[in-house]
């Protein structure tokens, strides 16, 4: 766990700023680029998420988010955010997050209780970019 | 110089000797833990949580969980600097982070009890506790006591010792 948080704050240090996924055109296929990267090459999760896909998140912008979720042909399927119950209970707002697409087919909004790289339990808030998504990302 | 039955026989039992040890060696008892989770991540939960077993029995850590990974981590000073939690004459053990459908193996060899946690979901409360042996046994180590270094959630979660030793394993508690 260490050794990921330090992963992180590494990647985290290299990032020019925070990342407003407004550029849709860079972010339609995977991999997105900079600052982006794959949760699973700094984290020990697996490449795919059942439910979430393959994620992408610039480290600058954790814990929230947005992470950036492509199926398994690489294609931006949904953007999650990820708010930890406590810090929201305590005061954090989260404003001005960027996302993936400006096309919003559905939201799902759930509770989940940690993983690696947010540890404390939080809400997932999952917008789908498409009627497919979900279905898409679901295994 | 052939050699006669007495020694005939001995070599027999020797032979006999030696598969029975393989044989025991072989069958050393093995006793599965799984790390599960809902396919969301809602929840997630050793199963068992609490389990007795005999000395020397191998415990293997699987993670069953497959949008999530897990590790099976022993209460000790010497990892991540936590109280102790296992009995000062055992070993510490930590998996490291499994994957879906990866395992780990650990055996314990020194009776009493062990609590261990889940790093990145002990917020959670995913924990459990492990009985080896009984409290008769030599050496016997019984449950660390309350510590602020273990939330009182942790604690909850943890079954007590004379409850697991009645039943021998308790499986996923009801929230």
């Amino acid at each position: 766990m260490k050794l990921s948080t330090a992963v992180l704050a590494i990647a985290a240090s290299m990032t020019t700023g925070p990342a407003f996924a407004h550029e849709e055109d860079a972010l339609t296929a995977s991999p997105p680029g900079d600052p982006y990267v794959q949760v699973s090459d700094v984290l020990p999760l697996p490449e795919f998420l059942p439910g979430l896909g393959t994620l992408f998140v610039d480290p600058g912008t954790l814990p929230a988010g947005p992470f950036l979720s492509y199926d398994h042909d690489g294609r931006l399927s949904a953007t999650v955010y990820m708010t930890p119950l406590e810090d929201m209970a305590s005061g954090t707002a989260y404003d001005g997050l960027g996302i993936g697409s400006h096309t919003v087919s559905g939201v799902d909004i759930y509770y989940n209780a940690g993983h690696p790289g947010v540890e404390k339990p939080h809400a997932h808030v999952v917008l789908y970019h498409d009627e497919d998504a979900k279905g898409r990302l679901a295994e | 110089m052939k050699p006669d039955r007495r020694q005939i026989l001995a070599m027999g039992g020797g032979l006999c000797g030696g598969l029975l040890t393989q044989r025991a060696l072989a069958a050393a008892p093995v006793e599965v833990i799984e790390m599960r989770g809902t396919a969301r991540g809602e929840r997630i939960w050793f199963a068992p949580r609490g389990l007795a077993v005999a000395t020397d029995t191998v415990l293997r850590f699987v993670n069953r969980d497959p949008g999530n990974s897990h590790t099976a981590t022993a209460y000790h000073p010497g990892l991540f600097d936590r109280a102790r939690r296992i009995p000062a004459a055992a070993s510490p053990w930590d998996s490291d982070f499994l994957l879906p459908g990866a395992s780990f193996d650990v055996t314990l060899t020194v009776p009493g009890v062990y609590d261990f946690y889940c790093i990145p979901h002990e917020m959670a409360a995913m924990v459990g506790r492990i009985v080896v042996g009984a409290p008769d046994d030599p050496g016997w180590e019984g449950t660390a006591g309350p510590s602020k270094d273990v939330s009182q959630a942790v604690l909850a979660a943890l079954p007590p010792v004379n409850e697991i030793l009645l039943r021998g394993r308790i499986e996923e508690a009801t929230r």
